[in-house]
């Protein structure tokens, strides 16, 4: 009975005293995303921190993800391009083509679709494919994971960010996620005419921004939001350019024969649909569509205009489809075109905190 | 001594291993309400997007999308909900689920569409699970001043007589704006006991009654097209009164 009350008191003691476990953790990351931009949904099992954010920057230029160690993702989402290909293809570590346009990573934080036929539904998940993509970086996770292994530095960032040790192919991921995930657009002239429109407060910088947007980037606004003019805002609306959907929008077939979204749903109803992608830094994103097909802006506008493709499932939206499109006049389309340039945003393609850090 | 600290031990030990967990409180009543779309004479059988239909003058139609706010959502002043948007394509049949009290709604009124206050706020300021919010609403906002886009229904009609029967003309009627913003007052509502946690109220969407209202039919070869804008109101007006007449308990 003695000994019996000695451990119990022991015992008391002991959990008493134990201490709590000492844990490192990394900082957290604080998301600079515009006042007039919706609140972005981070994944609960990979919150953003400050040491996640610098190894995804380092991964994202990291070439010994690649086969040969001479591509990154970069080589495909060129920052000076706001993060696109200026190829119509991507060219492979093997000399490779693919047959669909890189997008562009602008403002991926708010996607739920990834790739063109959304065949991805989380970032996280979408950054594993190219790696391993024998057309594109052509490597496996295994032998990447070594590589980066091998290299202290990484070894060290990796614990900073994750707060163990070990490198594996879902951190690395989460790491790249994080990193893209602070690629945000939103200090274009279009932003401060978005914001005037919805009659939200413009700051001393903005009033002067607004002070430069000129008579014909609001008449080209005015077409491009115009039923009558090009009809455009349908499909790229509100501060992300873009509406989340998969359509239609009266291309002819490729060579190809890119059936898009039915690739991933077996639906025919979505045979020749493709995510609707930003319009945001749209001069930058040379080449356009989902193979590239068209090589500047005049032609974009000129397929809308009197290029459209009638189809089974086009986009009842393309309402102008049964006469070949909204059938601009050569005003119209110099207008259009000047509101375009107004999506560029430099500060996002020159901001010092999305270069390679290497 | 030590007989009584062992004592004491051992009746606290008992004390607190026998301590009840607190009382769980009442379950949470949860009201669905579910919109049924249809599309036959009468109004009886499921509408399915993209499944093809026959038009009374023989032509085939599909429908592509179909998609509504409400708004200030009560039972005169008990209140429900600050809004919901009904997306078929999206969310099947589902327009809203709340926590509530199905006794305290035998009667429902609201907007279709969204109050004038919430129409012209900044979408991006609506909490994040908020249909309102712009990364719910989507294509549902115009993304300027007139606000949301209240009822949206698109689709494709084979109205074009080229004797091919492909379903090469669409149709997209898209209202919004304070002016054709519109209330619904249903009465005496039958909520169905689904479990002893949840009840749900079935609404039908006639689009059979939408489209070819007895008293103001649409005629799909010439009135294929509104987006609210000047010029376009009298089938702006002809296409809420019809979709407000569509709109009923099941």
């Amino acid at each position: 009975m003695k000994y019996a009350l000695y451990i119990f008191i022991l015992l008391g003691v002991f959990l008493a005293c134990r201490k709590d476990k000492v844990g490192y953790k990394a900082t957290p990351y604080i998301l600079d995303i515009p006042s007039h931009f919706p609140d972005m949904i981070i994944p609960s099992d990979n919150p953003m921190t400050a040491e996640g954010v610098e190894l995804g920057r380092f991964l994202f230029y990291e070439k010994k993800l690649s086969g040969d160690n001479s591509m990154n993702c970069a080589t495909c989402h060129m920052p000076q391009n706001s993060f696109s290909d200026p190829n119509q293809y991507s060219t492979g570590i093997d000399g490779i083509q693919g047959n669909r346009q890189s997008m562009a990573l602008i403002n991926m934080g708010w996607e739920n679709f990834f790739f063109w036929d959304g065949g991805k539904t989380t970032l996280e998940k979408q950054i594993l494919e190219p790696v391993i993509n024998p057309i594109e970086m052509h490597e496996s996770w295994k032998n990447a994971v070594k590589k980066l292994d091998q290299d202290m530095a990484y070894r060290n960032m990796f614990f900073r960010a994750f707060g163990e040790g070990g490198i594996d192919s879902t951190k690395a991921a989460k790491a790249i996620a994080q990193f893209i995930r602070t690629l945000i657009s939103g200090q274009s002239k279009f932003d401060v005419m978005y914001k005037y429109e919805n009659s939200m407060p413009l700051t001393a910088a903005e009033q002067s921004i607004f002070q430069t947007i000129d008579v014909e980037e609001w008449a080209g606004y005015d077409i491009f939001k115009s039923l009558d003019g090009a009809d455009c805002f349908h499909c790229h609306n509100g501060p992300l350019m873009r509406v989340k959907k998969f359509s239609n929008n009266g291309l002819l077939p490729n060579a190809f024969n890119d059936l898009g979204r039915a690739h991933v749903t077996n639906n025919p109803e979505d045979n020749y649909k493709f995510k609707v992608p930003t319009l945001r830094n749209i001069a930058l994103t040379a080449p356009y569509m989902h193979d590239g097909r068209f090589a500047n802006l005049d032609e974009v506008i000129e397929h809308y205009s009197s290029g459209i493709h009638m189809s089974s499932t086009i986009d009842p939206l393309i309402e102008f489809g049964s006469q070949g499109g909204v059938q601009l006049d050569a005003q119209e389309k110099y207008l259009l075109k000047k509101f375009l340039l107004t999506l560029t945003d430099n500060n996002f393609v020159n901001n010092p905190k999305f270069k390679d850090p290497h | 001594m030590i007989k009584l600290i062992s004592a004491i031990i051992v009746f606290m030990f008992l004390v607190t291993s026998c301590k009840k967990d607190d009382v769980t409180p009442p379950a949470t009543q949860y009201l669905q309400v579910d919109v049924i779309p249809t599309y036959t004479n009468g109004g009886a059988m499921k509408m399915n997007l993209d499944s093809v239909y026959t038009t009374p003058e023989g032509h085939q139609v599909k429908f592509t999308d179909v998609k509504f706010y409400t708004s200030t959502l009560k039972n005169e002043s008990i209140n429900l909900l600050q809004s919901s948007l009904f997306d078929y394509r999206e969310t099947g049949g589902i327009m809203l689920r709340t926590s509530g009290d199905y006794t305290k709604f035998a009667n429902l009124q609201g907007f279709i569409g969204v109050d004038s206050v919430l129409n012209h706020s900044d979408p991006s300021a609506f909490p994040n699970e908020s249909p309102l919010n712009i990364s719910n609403a989507g294509p549902m906002h115009w993304g300027w001043n007139p606000g949301y886009i209240f009822m949206n229904i698109e689709g494709k009609v084979d109205t074009i007589p080229d004797g091919i029967n492909n379903l090469d003309h669409s149709f997209s009627f898209h209202i919004g704006t304070d002016l054709y913003r519109r209330d619904f007052s249903f009465t005496n509502l039958n909520w169905l006991k689904i479990s002893d946690s949840e009840r749900k109220l079935n609404l039908k969407l006639d689009l059979w009654k939408f489209l070819h209202n007895p008293i103001s039919s649409i005629d799909l070869k010439s009135e294929f097209l509104t987006h609210t804008a000047s010029g376009q109101q009298p089938l702006t007006e002809k296409v809420i009164s019809n979709f407000q007449q569509s709109l009923q308990p099941y």
